[in-house]
């Protein structure tokens, strides 16, 4: 109910204040390592569709360049040169495996990770690092944030998530270390702070006052944490230090703001507001907030679940009032199979938005999505058997000249969705060996 | 039958799993003697449960061949579960051979009693996690602290949960993103306790709750907005707000669209306003309420105006209060037949900062004042040793406050000495020993050594668990001359503790999830279907089931009341919707409830809302809502695949959804939950998605008659309510002393907590199941109380 509004605005453009007046591109804005001559910085971007998919209207029938436009990728066509989409690609570690039910949460923990998550409500929570963190300790190097972990639905506020699994493993895709997940930001109003800054003004020197003021707070609270730290045991200590990591890496922050600070003019935005209520201007103020986090290069590496794994949403908007969930277990009733198709395509022509966006954005020589790329899935392939093989996967984008889009390719069934990440950290410059389940690269990718 | 058993035993499998197995340790010698009495009922073990239950198939993880009968603590985790499915009957399963009654209950009271023993003589009271304060203990905490409402909402994320809670330490946080605003609400605390006078203006934005739009019967621009505005009036809002400094600050007033295709009104006043919380209330003068001389004056050749509806009605008159006073008076135009109302309402300020103002938090802060230059270190000292003590919930050493100082001279050499303390509380508010619980190991304890807790941390358990935030100076006191743990001393605290205004946090925090009522926020009725459904209805059902709670702990009640009162609170609006008759006004009162349909938790909107879907009410959900948050015995979630329920039956024919549901349950997957859910969930179906009662659904008659596998046969609301309290007693009170040890200890239980709930309902029961005694009883239990250091 209650917002604060910048009183300084001079320009706004975000879409969910209802004004569509697009933030012209200052050249000033453009962060200078990615000026003319230098080699294109590349962006990852990982969105999650929910559930999984009606997967005949997803996958195309022709393998290769000739694949046709299914009917649930149609918002997807004018991307077609650069999007590549994948089929038989699998996470099984999502699957039960003796755990019984909660394939939700699984489908939700293994996207990014690969890696079986322990079944639990709390104690020992574990899962794996997720691909999109593996890329954000590297890629993080550069940027003021590591990474950002943006969504739109607000956590469950009682009565449980999934089956005997924890809120943890359903609040994100995304984990820092096997322990730590990383939940999502679901308020345009923190998401912007988070970019930003809090303060009275977006004029770098005042932002980097501020700055310098934390830094002297965060010694005090790392001293702390070590005076506390020495009296806890090992199985205690985990929790300061996940503070701990996080205060380094407030710190390494402020240090890449001081380097930047010449270079580096934040645009004068006007501060959105609380969460909006449609679904829609929700999404596209926090997608247009994604663009303004790569175009000003404040990171590298965005996740962005629209809806979570196992989401109950109701989309009335298209007028399917049933619950999401609810209707992905839809026992081949056709006008149920309808309904969820219509959800899967409403959902790709949200992710379309971002895309757009990503194009009409130069960046250096050509645009963001040239520079980008976007690994859009789901962790459950048939929602209503809850399967965790032949997943909806496509990637999205030109990174930077590494990707031969308009290809539909088909690996064996069961094939790990690592394998192409490991792909993708190849191309984004962060080459592991592997991770979760991983068996090796994908050829052709 | 035979080849139903199998899907039987998977279904119930997660049940099982509720209690991992985390073995207390076994201790030879004392051990055998206690389990003395169970092997003589290995036999009725091997008759009834061998089968299924051995080292080949080892159903649900399961062998009784595996099993020590002379040592029932070696496996205290397999014999617990063992215990449950004897004293919940959910084994032997439906149609297999069971053994007597009096058979069965022998073994479980022989076997109960050695697991207590087995428990007492070799306690493990577990071990919570380092706690991050969640939401709702850091802005209680900081309300406590420094007398400020943050709000904290708008400024901190929703917390994981974990075992229906948001308090469990395991799953409690940090990433870089929670640092930043914890970072960034540090110092906006500090600003505002303080009154920073170098505060930049800004604008905060307050919205009234719009309903759907609806043909409802009374859109809110004709009532009383808000008790805090005056009776003769209608629509507007009144909210909170915190003004920072004394100051002047501007309110500007948006009206809804009053003419069409016109931009809606802006009405703005500039004034003074003295620095701390403030009640801003924007409302409109009834017409009714109208003087005389006010009536339209026309000139001319006057027209009939009462009978043209058409012509340009009066401006409305919208008054701006603060604290009630009326400030200024605005005059709306008007369009014909619509009431203008409050569209939003935007605070900006401070301008002209005149001075810090006189605040509760000044007070609290500012326990002396340096008159002369020389004094001010020392009141430095003395006041950030004051604030440290109670924000780290410990005595505070040299240590603590030497960093603290420093910050205190940064912000002295910048500003004032205001701007010290400021600065210091700042960065105090970041430091782990406030945003972390912390307990410590004994030093040098051996591994799997078991130790009562400092009498510090138990201050802090005791006022996190009963007021979701920091103890306050009566129990750092007792903590420090080291009483606390003296039973006596103890319990007069828990009872002070549960009259304090604070404890509404069990409501709140405790009861607000147990109980789902939480998700009553977010529920949306289809505004198609239930047209009465508001924003207004919505807060009545929440603050109904509020006050209901909060009675049953303040005034000593059983929680057996809470299913089996026979009264509850009501205001006009609610009462109407229950067809309560002659109740008036927009306040809550306490009413006596003589429909034995209506009276407890079961016959509460708030409950019967958040337990139905938008568009109808859902007998499973309902069903499943009872079996998991009262009988402690939830349904494993249905498999995938689960075959739908059918509208129509193979002729055609439209089925009632008793009919579907019946064709469901001859599926024997779907029987081995739905037999137990459905009937349930049946009994409450006069209660329409909303709650409202109703004889007829649509246009089929009702049949709220129901009966359990176990062949317990009861009808409608009344006869559930009367067959839970009967039949399923310890059951409930079983489930509800579970949920407070959870939600008590910040972690999920484990099989070695279970002889501590026994306990903790055994000396309930001596005070009639009473929720302060069984909320007594957890403080003084071993989980509670105790800690055990890591490994064997």
């Amino acid at each position: 109910m209650i917002i604060t509004r910048k009183s300084l605005p001079r320009r706004a453009f975000l879409r969910g204040l209802g004004t569509t007046l697009a933030l012209p591109l200052l050249d000033s804005m453009v962060p200078a390592l990615a000026k003319g001559g230098t080699k294109p910085v590349v962006r990852l971007g990982f969105v999650y569709h929910a559930t999984g998919m009606i997967m005949d209207r997803w996958t195309p029938a022709t393998v290769g360049t000739g694949f046709e436009i299914t009917p649930t990728m149609k918002a997807l066509e004018p991307f077609r040169d650069q999007m590549i989409v994948f089929s038989g690609l699998a996470q099984v570690n999502g699957r039960a495996l003796g755990d019984g039910p909660g394939d939700h949460a699984r489908g939700g923990a293994t996207f990014l990770t690969g890696v079986h998550p322990k079944k639990t409500e709390g104690a020992g929570i574990r899962c794996g690092i997720s691909a999109d963190q593996i890329a954000a300790k590297e890629l993080g190097k550069h940027t003021q944030l590591a990474s950002l972990e943006i969504g739109l639905e607000s956590q469950s506020l009682a009565g449980g998530c999934d089956s005997g699994y924890s809120c943890a493993y359903t609040n994100t895709l995304s984990w820092r270390s096997a322990t730590s997940p990383m939940p999502l930001e679901i308020n345009p109003r923190r998401l912007f702070e988070r970019l930003f800054g809090d303060g009275d003004s977006t004029d770098p020197a005042a932002r980097l006052s501020r700055l310098q003021e934390q830094r002297s707070i965060l010694d005090y609270v790392a001293g702390s944490i070590d005076r506390l730290e020495t009296n806890l045991g090992p199985r205690d200590r985990y929790k300061l230090t996940e503070y701990l990591e996080a205060i380094r890496d407030i710190e390494r922050r402020i240090q890449k703001a001081e380097q930047q600070n010449a270079s580096l003019k934040l645009p004068v935005v006007e501060k959105p507001g609380s969460v909006p209520e449609a679904f829609e201007d929700h999404a596209k103020l926090m997608m247009d907030l994604q663009i303004l986090a790569f175009q000003t290069d404040l990171t590298r590496v965005i996740t962005y679940v629209p809806a979570r794994e196992g989401s109950n949403r109701s989309y009335r908007e298209i007028g399917v009032s049933d619950g999401h969930h609810s209707i992905t277990h839809h026992q081949n009733d056709a006008e149920k199979i309808e309904n969820v198709a219509k959800i899967d395509a409403l959902l790709v022509k949200n992710f379309a938005y971002l895309l757009e966006r990503l194009k009409a954005t130069p960046d250096g020589e050509g645009n963001l999505l040239d520079h980008s790329i976007i690994v859009y899935g789901s962790g459950t392939g048939d929602g209503n058997r809850h399967t965790h093989h032949d997943l909806p996967v496509a990637l999205v984008g030109g990174g930077a000249g590494q990707i031969k889009g308009g290809r539909h390719l088909r690996f064996p069934t069961e094939t790990p969705l690592n394998n192409l990440l490991l792909n993708v950290l190849d191309k984004a410059g962060v080459p592991v060996d592997n991770f979760g389940d991983s068996t090796g690269r994908l050829s052709d990718v | 039958m035979r080849s139903v058993i199998p899907v039987i035993l998977i279904a119930l499998i997660p049940l099982a799993s509720a209690q991992r197995p985390t073995a207390a340790p076994a201790s030879t010698g004392i051990s055998a003697g206690i389990s003395a009495g169970i092997s003589a009922h290995k036999a009725l073990t091997t008759q009834y449960c061998f089968g299924c239950h051995n080292k080949k198939t080892k159903t649900a993880g399961l062998a009784f061949d595996a099993l020590d009968y002379t040592n029932v603590g070696a496996d205290a985790a397999a014999w617990e579960k063992v215990l449950r499915k004897l004293r919940t009957g959910e084994m032997p399963p439906p149609g297999l051979p069971r053994p007597k009654v009096p058979a069965a209950e022998s073994f479980a009271t022989t076997l109960e009693g050695a697991l207590d023993k087995a428990a007492e003589a070799n306690p493990n009271p577990g071990r919570p996690a380092v706690h991050r304060l969640n939401r709702a203990e850091y802005s209680n905490a900081i309300r406590d602290l420094l007398a400020l409402d943050i709000k904290s909402g708008s400024s901190l994320p929703v917390d994981d949960s974990g075992y229906g809670f948001d308090n469990i330490a395991d799953v409690l946080s940090l990433s870089p993103a929670l640092l930043e605003r914890y970072m960034s609400t540090a110092r906006l605390v500090a600003a505002l306790a303080i009154g920073d006078m170098k505060m930049k203006p800004s604008e905060e934005q307050f919205t009234p709750l719009r309903d759907p739009p609806s043909n409802f019967r009374r859109p809110a621009a004709i009532e009383r907005a808000s008790e805090d505005l005056p009776f003769n009036s209608r629509g507007g809002m009144s909210f909170e707000h915190y003004f920072p400094v004394d100051a002047e600050y501007v309110i500007r007033i948006r009206a809804t669209g009053n003419a069409q295709n016109a931009p809606p009104p802006i009405f703005e006043h500039r004034i003074p306003v003295k620095a701390g919380l403030r009640t801003v209330g924007v409302t409109f003068l009834r017409e009714s309420a109208r003087a005389e001389q006010e009536a339209p004056v026309i000139r001319g050749a006057a027209p009939d105006t009462t009978a043209t509806p058409r012509s340009q009605p009066l401006p409305a008159e919208m008054d701006l209060r603060i604290d009630g006073a009326k400030i200024k008076r605005f005059q709306v135009p008007q369009r014909a037949g619509a009431r203008t109302d409050v569209a939003n309402i935007i605070i900006g300020g401070p301008y002209n900062a005149t001075g810090r103002g006189e605040t509760p938090s000044r007070g609290k802060i500012f326990v002396c004042r340096p008159a002369i230059a020389k004094d001010e270190e020392p009141c430095a000292k003395t006041i950030l040793s004051t604030l440290t003590r109670r924000a780290f919930r410990r005595s505070v050493s040299e240590t603590d406050i030497r960093p603290l100082m420093a910050f205190y001279q940064r912000g002295r050499s910048e500003g004032d000495f205001d701007s010290g303390i400021q600065k210091a509380l700042s960065a105090m508010l970041m430091s782990p020993d406030f945003l972390f619980r912390v307990e410590q190991d004994p030093k040098g304890a051996a591994p799997g050594t078991v130790y009562r807790i400092s009498d510090f941390e138990l201050a802090s358990r005791l006022s996190f668990f009963l007021w979701s935030s920091i103890p306050d100076d009566t129990l750092l006191k007792l903590a420090e001359q080291g009483k606390l743990k003296d039973p006596v001393v103890l319990r007069q605290q828990v009872t002070r503790m549960l009259a304090d205004p604070r404890s509404e946090a069990l409501t709140t925090n405790f009861a607000g999830q147990w109980l789902h009522l939480r998700n009553l926020a977010t529920s949306k009725p289809d505004p198609q279907l239930f047209s009465t459904f508001d924003e207004s209805l919505r807060k009545s059902f929440q603050q109904e089931t509020e006050m209901f709670f909060t009675s049953i702990l303040r005034e000593n009640r059983s929680v057996l009341d809470l299913l089996g009162a026979n009264y509850t609170f009501l205001n006009e609006r609610l009462a109407e919707h229950y067809g309560v008759p002659k109740i008036y006004g927009s306040h809550f009162r306490k009413v006596a409830i003589n429909d034995p349909n209506r009276g407890g938790l079961l016959g509460q909107g708030s409950i019967l809302t958040v337990t139905s879907y938008p568009n109808r009410t859902s007998v499973v959900q309902r069903g499943k809502w009872i079996l998991e948050n009262l009988l402690g015995t939830p349904p494993p979630p249905p498999p995938p695949d689960i075959p739908e329920l059918k509208a129509h039956a193979e002729d055609g024919k439209v089925l009632t959804m008793r009919q579907q549901l019946e064709q469901h349950r001859a599926n024997p997957t779907c029987a081995s939950c739905h037999s137990r859910m459905d009937p349930i969930g049946f009994s409450l179906e006069n209660y329409d998605a909303i709650g409202k009662w109703r004889d007829k659904d649509g246009d089929s008659e009702i049949d709220t008659s129901g009966k359990l596998p176990d062949g317990k046969t009861f009808s409608g609301p009344a006869g559930l309510k009367q067959l839970l309290l009967a039949s399923y007693r310890d059951d409930f009170v079983a489930t509800v002393s579970e949920k407070l040890l959870t939600y008590a200890t910040g972690r999920g239980l484990e099989a070695y907590d279970l002889p501590s709930v026994r306990a903790i309902i055994k000396k309930a029961a001596a005070e009639d199941y009473r929720l302060s005694a069984l909320i007594t009883a957890v403080v003084e239990s071993k989980p509670f109380q105790m800690r055990r250091t890591p490994g064997s």
